[in-house]
């Protein structure tokens, strides 16, 4: 089964389109001429709305090669400081959410409502395996060794002045990501209730799947550029 | 159209009622004015030719019930590309000015005078090669009026704001940083600006003017008039409460004058003098002495409704309760401003540690008790507060082997 | 079109402005509205009480600069030297106004006016100019102006405004505890440090915070609207020309606004928990906060003056009923605004930054110039033949011409470097930049709102009245902001409260001018007062426009057209097209019309 997630499927059966659920009965909204603009136009809107987010986080990874440049040497002891296979497990746990959310979308083109919502729990699930990973061995742990950020710094070992100011971009940048992570699980959460309690989405009409898989990607991608910034780079 | 000579010509009226009566004080100060007023003989034309037509157009093609509107053409591509090129070479021009003047405003000689400048808020603090800095201050304004009777008011505007001396015809560069926030020393008749940021230095280089005989300034002290040129120093970056009070007079005199004064500065005086001297740097922005209440609480001897301040006298706490002025209530205050708040203040005030050393911390409370009829004031059988600093003045030359 | 009219049925709709009875009612269909008219003028409503706001705060600003220096000492001398009288008086308007008015501040004159300033900089950047004319004019009519029913995500275009109003209500209530002191721009370590102890800068940052999103939204709304609610046969290039400076405006929004997001949500972080990014004494760096903060700002001032520029193209060809001059260029000049204005956001920090930089940054801006000023010719060329009517619109129109021109050439040499080591930070600085967003955006927000006001309220507004205000505005206008050139010329910094003597005279006309300008805007405010009271019922097409909103009814209905409107003739075919709702008797069309090259 391919995992393309094709605007326009042309290839689901007839018979698939004449079973009777509820996104058979959808309509457009009043001001659109058809429903097919009006699922366009949301998947514009969505791909700005994640241009918006890109240049959120270029802000964050501005600040950080800022930095890198002016304190390598913090910047080097800091990624020491992180263990690279708790980043790598939460990058496999992220690329398997995508996946699954890839998955999730091609179900609801094929009216596989079942295997539709099994995806979209396996991704939430991905998601709060994340953020357990991320807060139990890596916040908790590092924060109770006082390497946290800015002057509430107090990790007795520091070896440069400027690891403070690696930790409180570490942190913004972990931090506001895991933010996006918990928005994005809820976003799936909305699509699961509607997908069980009205069978909302189907060929003709996933829309929100759609958009929440597109954020979802991009909170993966974001993550694809953190890990090694943070963890791997010397 | 941007010749040197620019520099050594008289401004027109117009020049005048551009920059007021102030002459540029550099050569390169001189080219940007010179520049300044290219760009604005070039907006100038284009304004009127463009308000021209726009009146000639709305006056000539007034509407006149039933006459139609009159087809043109809708675009023209040949004055299209007349109007973006035309302009655009004239902006080519301004740019390749605009950075040739730049660079010779900021880059200074390599064998020029180098002036400490240090920002706090709110004073500007210079420093000279041999470590000296000016003891030297005067308010923003001093008018004298005399009376038949030998009676004379003076109106006296603003705190007294330090004089910065520089020899005449020098290359100056200054290094600047700041204490707290960012600043920006501006010399608006050298026409440059730099701001002046803590954590970092910051640099620009002045060349500065030649005296002629018409520069004269009166002497703050002596009401002399004597060979020099007084301009002003501003903060032209918002940094707070008193950003607008945050000046400084640069005072350019013969080298000479400037040589003595060197010589002269490069002695210690009294420990209440030196005390005096820094508190006119460093902290007359926020504290008074003639018992106004500013930023910070009044140091010499007076009460307001929130209590009695001067030294020897206990002080009510925005906490709660009292504490006894003795000298380690003012070094805690000085390095550690937070630790006890006088009643009806802000905690605004940041620490000096690191900015004051021992010494210095000393001399200001030297100073502070001279302010106090509470002993050991030096002065206890002696003149007032304002004939102090003359008298200090005075005893410089004898004070040296003090310290 | 058929697909539309199968569920449509909009025939006997009533206009949008009567709702159901009873106030409560009336007051749950506005707050819960989806109708980007309602939410439009529930915005224009928002954006003139801030603009009243901030007003207020110019006005104190100015009234407090009358005097050049707070603290004068008088010491009278008798003839042996000794002093026998020491009086000091104090010169602080604000405080004594303050205290006048039985309000005793624990603040010094200074303080009060640096709360003023930065009061009247926050408000008006934030709360009225950003969201002025896309928010208000552009929420009404660019859906309209398109031919379509509504923007395309209706329901997010509520949220956008609810946006609005929560980050409004925590600017509001930061001022109301007190206000910040900080400028509008916040610089650290100035802004990090300032009023320890208070959450009222943290308060007015979280405000602008959150107005980003509310702007993000917005933009995002419009330019999907744009590419996908065109009426059919509406191409690119027939688009009103508002709407291609609206689409342009959005585009900079979405891609601009995410990075003051990040740079406030770290200004946040570092004045509640010290992270130490912009701390120069932790090893951060103040300055990369200045160059993230212009990295948005730089591009806004385009969001503030691309939309009026938008409203000027369309008064001029209404109002001289021509064909506007060189359409593709001044739409490609738009793009071309929005493009080049990323890269520009160095002058604003000429004095702080490395050479190399600022040669590179000089340049750069030096291009945003062009596209400018060629709209500016083509604006003037389309009055060329026309036939100009001078009602209050097209007065406008002629005033942004004179004052942004002003205020465009006036930017030269602060593009150029050697110039602006001078006049950095100094009131040139201020006049400039009041000449394009005052001059610039108001006047045009002005004219566009007495130009669409009887489509809007359907109610015409009086005249003569409109005109006294216009030339209120505009004298008062010229006196406040022309003095300030000088003053920055000879010195004057920004954002002083104290002045040295000399400067006083400029200072003080413009004060008086501000007070003539402050003037004209309350006889506008009594204009719109007495045309929704007892204004007379306004046609459907007053003007003779010739764009899609004119052929709906004064004020719309609900879905704004009874049937899909289909473009038969450009938004400027002035000299060959009779108005909708026009007739043909009252619209005489050269004989010659049509023949006219393309």
């Amino acid at each position: 089964m391919s995992t393309m997630t094709d605007t326009n499927p042309t290839d689901v059966p007839q018979s698939i389109l004449k079973s009777p659920k509820h996104w058979r009965n959808r309509i457009a909204g009043h001001h659109w001429r058809t429903g097919d603009e009006e699922f366009d136009a949301a998947k514009l809107g969505m791909w700005l709305f994640l241009t918006t987010e890109v240049l959120l986080f270029a802000g964050i990874f501005c600040g950080y090669a800022v930095f890198r440049m002016m304190y390598p040497e913090a910047w080097a002891n800091g990624s020491h400081y992180l263990d690279w296979r708790f980043g790598a497990a939460n990058t496999a746990v992220l690329l398997l959410s995508s996946w699954t959310a890839a998955n999730a979308v091609r179900c609801a083109q094929l009216d596989k409502q079942f295997w539709l919502r099994v995806n979209i729990i396996i991704t939430i699930a991905c998601a709060a395996l994340f953020i357990f990973i991320k807060l139990k061995f890596e916040y908790m742990v590092k924060l109770g060794e006082g390497k946290a950020p800015g002057t509430f710094f107090s990790y007795p070992y520091a070896q440069d002045p400027h690891e403070p100011l690696w930790w409180s971009l570490y942190y913004i940048g972990t931090g506001i990501h895991a933010a996006h992570v918990i928005i994005g699980a809820a976003l799936f959460g909305v699509v699961l209730y509607y997908a069980k309690r009205y069978q909302a989405y189907g060929p003709t009409q996933y829309t929100l799947v759609e958009n929440a898989a597109l954020y979802w990607h991009l909170v993966d991608l974001v993550w694809i550029f953190l890990f090694p910034l943070l963890y791997l780079i010397h | 159209m941007m010749m040197p000579t620019l520099a050594t010509a008289q401004p027109g009226a117009l020049e005048k009622l551009i920059f007021g009566p102030k002459l540029p004080a550099s050569e390169p100060a001189a080219m940007a004015d010179g520049l300044f007023m290219m760009i604005t003989w070039f907006s100038v034309f284009f304004f009127v030719v463009l308000m021209g037509l726009m009146f000639y157009f709305m006056i000539k093609y007034r509407r006149r019930e039933g006459v139609p509107t009159e087809p043109s053409p809708h675009h023209n591509t040949l004055l299209e590309i007349f109007w973006t090129v035309v302009p655009s070479s004239s902006l080519l021009v301004m740019f390749v000015l605009g950075f040739q003047g730049y660079t010779q405003q900021i880059v200074s000689p390599s064998d020029a005078m180098e002036l400490r400048i240090e920002g706090n808020k709110w004073n500007w603090l210079a420093t000279y090669p041999n470590g000296a800095s000016s003891p030297e201050f005067q308010p923003l304004s001093r008018k004298v009026i005399e009376s038949a009777d030998g009676m004379s008011s003076s109106t006296i505007k603003g705190r007294d704001y330090p004089i910065f001396y520089l020899p005449e015809n020098t290359s100056v560069k200054f290094r600047m940083n700041s204490q707290d926030v960012i600043h920006s020393f501006w010399i608006p008749e050298f026409r440059v600006k730099r701001d002046v940021i803590p954590n970092r230095y910051t640099t620009y280089g002045i060349k500065t003017p030649r005296l002629t005989a018409a520069d004269t300034y009166i002497h703050q002290e002596t009401g002399e008039e004597m060979l020099g040129r007084d301009m002003w120093v501003f903060c032209a970056e918002y940094c707070g409460d008193e950003h607008s009070r945050m000046a400084a007079t640069l005072r350019i005199v013969p080298q000479d004058y400037f040589n003595q004064l060197m010589e002269d500065w490069g002695v210690t005086g009294l420990p209440w003098e030196e005390g005096e001297k820094i508190y006119k740097q460093m902290c007359a922005s926020c504290h008074l002495i003639d018992g106004g209440k500013l930023v910070g609480p009044p140091w010499n001897e007076s009460s307001d409704a929130n209590g009695q301040y001067g030294w020897g006298y206990p002080v009510s706490l925005e906490s709660g309760g009292t504490a006894e002025r003795d000298a380690n209530y003012y070094r805690e205050s000085i390095l550690d401003p937070n630790a006890k708040i006088v009643k009806g203040y802000a905690p605004q005030m940041q620490s000096y540690q690191g900015q004051l050393d021992e010494d210095d911390i000393n001399n200001i409370i030297a100073f502070i008790q001279t302010l106090s009829e509470v002993p050991p004031n030096p002065h206890l059988e002696g003149e007032g507060g304002e004939s102090e600093s003359e008298a200090g003045n005075q005893a410089e030359e004898a004070a040296g082997s003090e310290s | 079109m058929s697909t539309l009219d199968a569920h449509a049925g909009h025939h006997e709709e009533g206009s949008y402005l009567s709702g159901p009875p009873g106030i409560m009612a009336k007051v749950w269909q506005w707050a819960t509205t989806v109708d980007h008219k309602k939410i439009g003028v529930m915005y224009l409503f928002a954006v003139l009480f801030m603009f009243f706001v901030g007003g207020m705060a110019a006005l104190l600003v100015r009234y407090e600069l009358i005097d050049p220096m707070r603290e004068v000492l008088v010491q009278t001398v008798d003839a042996n030297g000794d002093i026998i009288e020491t009086t000091a008086t104090q010169g602080e308007n604000l405080k004594d106004l303050f205290e006048g008015l039985g309000m005793h501040e624990d603040l010094t004159g200074t303080q009060i006016y640096n709360r003023a300033f930065t009061l009247h900089g926050a408000v008006m950047v934030f709360m009225f100019i950003v969201p002025s004319i896309p928010a208000s004019l552009g929420n009404f009519f660019l859906p309209v102006m398109l031919g379509a029913k509504d923007v395309a995500f209706p329901r997010l275009n509520l949220l956008s405004w609810y946006i609005y109003l929560f980050g409004s209500t925590f600017g509001i209530l930061s001022i109301l505890m007190g206000g910040v002191d900080t400028g509008w721009t916040f610089y650290t370590p100035y802004s990090t440090t300032t009023d320890a102890d208070h959450w009222r800068v943290v308060l007015m940052v979280t405000a602008a915070f959150i107005l980003g999103f509310s702007s993000i939204l917005t933009g995002l709304n419009f330019v999907v609207t744009v590419h996908k609610l065109r009426a059919p046969g509406m191409g690119w290039f027939d688009m009103p020309l508002f709407i291609w400076a609206v689409y342009a405006t959005s585009i900079i929004q979405v891609l601009a606004t995410p990075v003051i997001g990040i740079t406030l949500l770290l200004l946040i972080f570092e004045r509640i928990m010290n992270i130490g990014i912009f701390d120069p004494a932790m090893g951060g760096d103040p300055v990369l906060y200045q160059h993230f903060f212009w990295f948005y700002s730089h591009p806004v001032v385009y969001v503030m003056i691309l939309p009026a520029m938008g409203i000027i193209s369309e008064l001029l060809a209404v109002h001289a009923r021509k064909h506007i001059f060189g359409y593709r260029a001044i739409a490609f000049s738009s793009l071309g605004i929005a493009g080049v204005s990323f890269l520009v956001w160095g002058h604003h920090i000429f004095t702080a930054m490395g050479e190399l930089a600022a040669v590179l940054f000089s340049g750069l801006t030096f291009l945003v110039a062009i596209p400018t000023a060629i709209k500016v010719f083509n604006w003037i060329a389309t009055l060329y033949k026309g036939s100009i009517v001078l009602n209050t619109p097209m007065c406008y129109g002629l005033m942004f011409l004179f004052t942004f021109s002003i205020g465009g050439l006036t930017g030269l040499p602060l593009a150029t470097l050697a110039t602006d080591l001078h006049l950095h930070d100094s009131y040139f600085v201020v006049a400039h930049f009041h000449y394009v967003m005052m001059g610039g955006t108001v006047i045009a927000f002005l004219g566009g709102i007495h130009h669409w006001w009887p489509k809007m309220f359907g109610k015409m507004y009086n005249e003569p009245g409109a005109l006294i205000g216009m030339a209120l505005v505009f004298i008062g206008f010229n006196v406040t902001f022309f003095t300030q050139f000088f003053l920055g010329t000879q010195g004057m910094p920004r954002r002083y409260a104290n002045y040295v003597d000399e400067f006083q005279t400029l200072h003080q006309i413009s004060t008086y001018g501000s007070w003539i300008l402050g003037l004209g805007m309350f006889v506008h405010l009594a204009v719109f007062i007495h045309s929704l009271v007892a204004g007379e019922k306004a046609p459907a097409n007053p003007w003779g426009g010739l764009t899609l909103e004119w052929e709906c009814e004064s004020p719309p209905i609900e879905h704004n057209f009874h049937h899909e409107p289909i473009v038969k003739h450009g938004p400027y075919d002035f000299e060959t097209t009779v108005p909708p709702h026009w007739d043909p008797k009252d619209y005489p069309i050269h004989p010659d019309a049509g023949k006219a090259t393309h």
